[in-house]
C-alpha cells in the first residue's frame, strides 16, 4: 500500500525518538509523550502476562518454577514447594503493551530532540493469567502407582535377570513423574513418602500388598527368632537376615524407612533403626482383615498374636483405617482405609455417605482431617459438603450428606 | 508435560514494560487498518507534577492515573527450544505500573483547535 509523502510525514511519526516504557513511566511533569503502535505491532500471541506475587519472583529468577499438565489438563504452576492453577482473566479494557526501547526492534536513535518522544504499543493484550494456590493432583499418582505393583513374581524374577533397567507398561521414572502429576517437586516427594514408595532400578514403585505383608511378618518373625530388640534393630544385620530370607537388599532396606525410625545413635557403625508400633499394627490389621468383616474378638486376638513382645497394640490406632458395625450383639469390624480414598473433598464425601448415610464426628474426623484445600479451613469444608444435625444440645453431632 | 519457566535477563534485572489502559477499543480509520505499525495513537501528557495523566486520541481527551500494581505482572515469551516442539516460557519483562483512563472521553471543542491541529489529523478515533 503506497500513501502519499505527506501522510506518512504526519502520520507516521518516524522522526520522533522511540524511548519506550521507560520515558513513559518517568514522564517528567508538564511534558508529553506520544503513543504510537510499533513498527512490530501485532497480536504477538507467544507474549503472556502472568500476574504473580512479589514473593514467588526470586522462584521465577531462580529458574525453579515450572507449567505442568497433560494436554487435557489445565496447566498448573509449580514452584519448588507449592501448586497454582492458572486462570485467564480477560478483559474487555484495551490494555496496551509497552516494551523499553532497547527491547525487539531497538530505538531509531534519532538525536533530534526537536521531535516528541514516543512510547511504542506491541500489542494489546486480551488479558492476564493469574494464580491461585491448589492442591497438588496426587490421586493421580497413586493411580500411575497401582497399575504395576512391585510382586514376589517381578522380585524372583530380577534375582536370575541380569539387566534390571527397563521400561516396562507403569513404569515410571521421577522424570515420568514429574511431567505427568500437577505436583510440585516436594509434594510430590511427600506424596512417593506417604504411598511408601520405592525406586527400584530406577523406577518409583509401591509394594503390592501379599508383598508388603511378607517383608513385614518376615521381620517380625526374624526378631522373635534373633531376640532383637524392638527398639533397636541393627540395620547390618536386619538387612542380612532378610536378604538370606530372600528378599532384595533395596527392598529390605526400604522396610526399614517405611516401619522404622532411625534411632540417632553416636558414630554409626551400623544404624539402629526402632519399629514404629503404630505403622506395624495398622499394616497388620490390614492383612487381617483383608478377606473382609470379622467379629471383633477375632480380630483382636489374631491382631496381638502377630505381634512380637514389647509391641502392644491400641484399638485407636485403627483411626482411619477400620469401621465398626454392631450387628445384634456383636460387633464387626471390616477394613475402609482413608488412603485409599480420593483426595478431592467432594469425591471424598461422595465415597463417605456411599459408605454410611450417618456419621458421628468421631467416626468422621479420621478420614476427612486429611483433607486440605488452600484458603478453606476444615469448618468451611464441613459446612460445603456435609449437613450437621445435633438433636440435643448434649447429643453428639451426626453429619449427613447435603 | 512440563514447560520451565526462565529468566535470561538475570539477578533482577528484567526489564519493566509499561501497560497503557483505557476502556473501549481504539479502532484506526478503515483505510488505516492493515498498516497501524508507527502510527500515532494520540499524546499522552502529564500536566502537573500530580501522577495524573490526559490522554488525546482524535478529539477525545481521557483523564486517568498512574497507578502502581498490587502484584507485578511477568511478560512471558514462549520459546521453541528444540525441532520436538518443546517450548519454554522465557520471562522477558516485568510490569510494576500502569497508567489507567478510566473516564469517558471528552469532546474537545473546536476553540482549542490551533493546539490540536496535529492530532487532528490522526487516523486514529476512540471507540467506547
Amino acid at each position: 500500500m503506497s500513501k502519499g509523502e505527506w501522510d506518512m510525514d504526519i502520520l507516521h511519526p518516524q522522526t520522533a525518538r522511540s524511548a519506550g516504557a521507560e520515558a513513559l513511566l518517568g514522564l517528567q511533569p508538564s511534558s508529553s509523550i506520544s503513543i504510537t503502535y510499533h513498527s512490530l505491532f501485532g497480536p504477538h500471541d507467544d507474549l503472556m502476562l502472568l500476574e504473580l506475587d512479589d514473593k514467588l519472583l526470586p522462584e521465577i529468577l531462580q529458574q525453579r518454577v515450572t507449567l505442568r499438565g497433560q494436554p487435557d489438563e489445565d496447566a498448573v504452576l509449580c514452584t519448588a514447594s507449592k501448586t497454582y492453577a492458572v486462570k485467564f482473566v480477560g478483559t474487555s479494557n484495551s490494555v496496551f503493551l509497552i516494551p523499553p526501547s532497547d527491547e525487539v526492534s531497538g530505538s531509531c536513535n534519532n538525536k533530534d530532540d526537536d521531535n516528541m518522544m514516543a512510547a511504542s504499543i506491541l500489542k494489546v493484550a486480551p488479558g492476564c493469567m493469574e494464580l491461585v494456590e491448589v492442591a497438588p493432583k496426587l490421586d493421580e499418582l497413586k493411580l500411575l502407582l497401582s497399575q504395576n505393583p512391585y510382586s514376589f513374581i517381578e522380585a524372583s524374577e530380577m534375582d536370575t535377570s541380569e539387566e534390571g533397567e527397563k521400561t516396562g507398561m507403569g513404569l515410571y521414572r521421577w522424570q515420568d513423574l514429574v511431567e505427568r502429576i500437577q505436583a510440585s517437586d516436594e509434594e510430590l516427594k511427600l506424596g512417593l513418602q506417604s504411598l511408601s514408595a520405592v525406586e527400584i532400578n530406577g523406577c518409583w514403585r509401591i509394594l503390592d500388598d501379599n508383598y508388603t505383608h511378607a517383608i513385614l511378618n518376615m521381620l517380625l518373625q526374624d526378631v522373635t527368632l534373633n531376640d532383637w530388640s524392638v527398639n533397636a534393630l541393627d540395620e547390618d544385620e536386619v538387612l542380612s537376615v532378610l536378604e538370606a530370607d530372600g528378599f532384595p537388599r533395596n527392598i529390605a532396606k526400604h522396610c526399614l524407612q517405611v516401619y522404622c525410625s532411625k534411632v540417632d545413635e553416636g558414630v554409626g557403625v551400623s544404624y539402629k533403626w526402632k519399629l514404629d508400633e503404630r505403622l506395624v499394627c495398622v499394616c497388620l490389621a490390614r492383612e487381617i482383615l483383608k478377606g473382609g468383616k470379622m467379629k471383633h474378638e477375632i480380630f483382636m486376638e489374631k491382631w496381638t498374636r502377630k505381634l512380637p513382645d514389647g509391641m502392644c497394640a491400641s484399638f485407636d490406632m485403627l483411626e482411619g483405617e477400620v469401621l465398626t458395625e454392631k450387628l445384634g450383639v456383636e460387633t464387626w469390624l471390616y477394613s475402609f482405609s482413608v488412603s485409599s480414598l480420593p483426595s478431592t473433598p467432594a469425591e471424598r464425601f461422595s465415597i463417605l455417605f456411599q459408605q454410611r448415610p450417618k456419621w458421628e464426628w468421631k467416626d468422621l474426623r479420621p478420614y476427612v482431617r486429611d483433607l486440605k484445600v488452600p484458603g478453606l479451613t476444615s469448618e468451611a469444608l464441613l459446612l460445603k459438603y456435609t449437613r450437621r444435625t445435633q438433636p440435643t444440645v448434649e447429643a453428639e453431632p451426626v453429619f449427613s450428606a447435603r | 508435560m512440563q514447560i520451565k519457566v526462565k529468566c535470561s535477563c538475570g539477578e533482577g534485572k528484567c526489564p519493566e514494560w509499561a501497560i497503557v489502559e483505557l476502556q473501549g477499543a481504539v479502532e484506526a480509520q478503515p483505510s488505516f487498518q492493515n498498516c497501524v505499525e508507527n502510527l500515532q495513537i494520540g499524546i499522552l501528557c502529564r500536566p502537573s507534577s500530580e501522577e495524573s495523566y490526559t490522554f488525546t486520541v482524535g478529539y477525545h481527551e481521557l483523564m486517568g492515573a498512574k497507578q502502581s500494581l498490587k502484584k507485578p505482572i511477568l511478560v512471558l515469551k514462549k520459546v521453541k527450544v528444540d525441532d520436538e516442539g518443546e517450548v519454554e516460557l522465557d520471562v522477558i519483562g516485568v510490569i510494576r505500573h500502569k497508567i489507567l483512563f478510566k473516564t469517558r472521553p471528552k469532546a474537545l471543542i473546536s476553540r482549542a483547535q490551533p493546539v490540536l491541529k496535529p492530532k487532528i489529523n490522526a487516523p486514529a478515533s476512540l471507540l467506547n
